[in-house]
């Protein structure tokens, strides 16, 4: 691997959109996870319905922000991509 | 109307190609203030989880069990209000540093400076200084670059897993944890939370940098917002510097000729590789690195300190500053009282807490002896430090009855005691026969050690109609 002198490769525009949106959707969903979390106990929700990765809280408040943070990348990504402006239309 | 100069506009794409910034060590006032802010804040980090309180930690965020452990204090999820109480004030606080001092906050005390720093002495530990820096990255790999840089990455990796195993120890017991790593039978969420965020701290203090502050950090957007023309900002003063250019040592200036030599100094100290002289910017952190280069210059050339310094813009136009404005003065007095509210909040937070639910599967149940029964499950929850005893009593329109009567709760400190209950009334009233119907009702848990200490709770009490 040889190192880069004292450049750096160009990310592209895509993947810093890409980080943008994960970040922000990341920031988000924090404070989701916390704000839901500080509200709801899983234990005290996990009667027989629960689905079977009910287990733990601990378990319980990882997929809760990984939902979460799937949940905000949604809304971030939408928002990147309507915020584009729309090509010119080719009618022809 | 005279047409006002065209101003000068420095466009440059949000998004470039990215220049490797190797910011040269400095040393001076406030190299010294830094270290000594990096020593204290990293310091505060990864011992307290060490410090003990009785024979608990002393500051846990328990997330399995649900408890907040501040010292001698314990928050319960019911308590969030003073998470939130305390985030408002951090912002606020943020808010009123920043309209007085600047980017303080992010040139001293920002997590990304700390570990950034602390990983730049690492990486000149292994490396050498900037130039040095600079040729090892350029030369082609050999032994010699490959132990160096393997030894950077011993060091940036040890330390980047050791700060990870110190912030899941905020969350869960770290002696137990530190235990668990010694036998190897840590569990699988505490494994990816301490490689997830040793690889945080890792990608953002040895690679991404200033990127972090440049395109990443919401607060480098907004922070703008609370400048004013009174703010300390670290300027370069371009009526004494200009026109620059180099001279001997002790040679006088050529008439002209301002103090700025032209060493660069201060561009090459810029852990944002940013050139002070072209203005402020606001990839600025403020660090105050290159007003300690140029100190160090100054002296050397046998000039005045303080060609870049801090400084506000009406001092730079010979207007007066003034500290009590009335943004500062409207932040203070928000902050001021947002904490005197919280300690006094903090301070009188009942000890106690009840939550009282109704049993979901019958409303209510009629005895032979035509009273109505309805059941709940009562919820003691005793946030002081040491073992209280509760008595619990239900009242209403009529007497009530609480089944098991006239008992005594003995609830441990910190400990959440659940019971069911069953509390018993008249269907009819005794003398005119009517019907009583459904009603809220009010739980009082009392403290049998205490009578101040007591809290209520309403619940509904259901009963036949007819």
């Amino acid at each position: 691997m040889s190192p880069p002198a004292t450049e750096r490769p160009d990310l592209g525009a895509a993947a810093r959109a890409a980080g943008i949106v994960l970040w922000s959707a990341f920031l988000a969903a924090a404070v989701a996870t916390m704000l839901c979390f500080a509200f709801l106990d899983p234990a005290a929700l996990s009667n027989g319905e629960a689905p079977g990765w009910w287990t733990s809280r601990l378990r319980v408040y990882a997929v809760g922000f990984f939902f979460f943070w799937l949940v905000c990348l949604l809304a971030a990504g939408l928002s990147w991509y309507l915020g584009q402006p729309a090509g010119p239309r080719r009618s022809q | 109307m005279n047409a006002l100069p065209k101003p000068e506009v420095h466009e440059q794409p949000l998004y470039f190609r990215h220049q490797k910034v190797y910011p040269r060590e400095v040393s001076g006032r406030y190299a010294r203030l830094r270290t000594l802010s990096v020593w204290v804040l990293l310091g505060i980090f990864y011992l307290l989880p060490w410090l003990q309180w009785g024979d608990r930690q002393a500051v846990l965020f328990d997330l399995p069990a649900r408890k907040f452990f501040i010292l001698g204090l314990v928050f319960w999820p019911q308590d969030f209000i003073f998470l939130t109480w305390l985030l408002i004030i951090a912002a606020l606080a943020l808010f009123f540093f920043t309209a007085i001092g600047g980017r303080l906050w992010c040139g001293y005390a920002c997590p990304q400076t700390v570990w950034t720093e602390a990983f730049l002495w690492m990486e000149q530990l292994a490396e050498g200084d900037r130039p040095a820096r600079m040729k090892l990255d350029r030369a082609p790999w050999d032994a010699r670059k490959l132990a160096r840089k393997t030894l950077k990455q011993v060091l940036w990796v040890s330390f980047a897993l050791w700060t990870g195993f110190t912030f899941v120890g905020f969350f869960t017991p770290i002696r137990a944890l530190a235990g668990e790593i010694a036998t190897l039978s840590m569990g699988g969420w505490e494994v990816f939370w301490v490689l997830f965020y040793g690889f945080a701290t890792y990608g953002n203090a040895g690679y991404l940098r200033e990127q972090v502050c440049k395109y990443m950090c919401p607060y480098a957007r907004f922070q703008g917002a609370m400048f004013d023309r009174d703010t300390l900002v670290i300027t370069y003063d371009t009526e004494r510097g200009e026109p620059r250019g180099a001279r001997r040592r002790g040679v006088e200036p050529l008439a002209k000729q301002g103090d700025c030599v032209d060493c660069t100094w201060c561009v090459q100290v810029c852990p944002t590789g940013i050139d002070i002289r072209d203005g402020l910017q606001i990839d600025c952190i403020a660090c105050a690195a290159c007003i300690d280069a140029c100190d160090t210059v100054m002296d050397k050339v046998g000039s005045p300190r303080g060609l870049i310094r801090y400084t506000t813009q009406n001092a730079l136009e010979h207007k007066p500053t003034r500290v009590l404005r009335p943004r500062v003065i409207l932040y203070g007095a928000l902050l001021t009282s947002l904490i005197g509210g919280f300690v006094a909040a903090v301070a009188l937070r009942s000890p106690v807490s009840l939550d009282v639910l109704r049993d979901r599967n019958t409303m209510y149940r009629l005895t032979d002896d035509g009273n109505v029964d309805n059941v709940y499950t009562v919820r003691i929850l005793n946030k002081s430090e040491h073992e209280r005893v509760f008595v619990l009593e239900a009242s209403g329109s009529s007497p009530l009855t609480l089944l098991p009567a006239g008992r005594e709760y003995r609830v441990p400190e910190g400990a959440i005691y659940s019971l069911p209950i069953r509390v018993r009334r008249a269907a009819y009233d005794p003398e005119s026969q009517a019907v009583l119907g459904p009603e809220t009702i009010t739980f009082t848990l009392r403290a049998a050690d205490d009578a101040d200490t007591s809290v209520d709770t309403e619940a509904r009490f259901l009963a036949p109609i007819k």
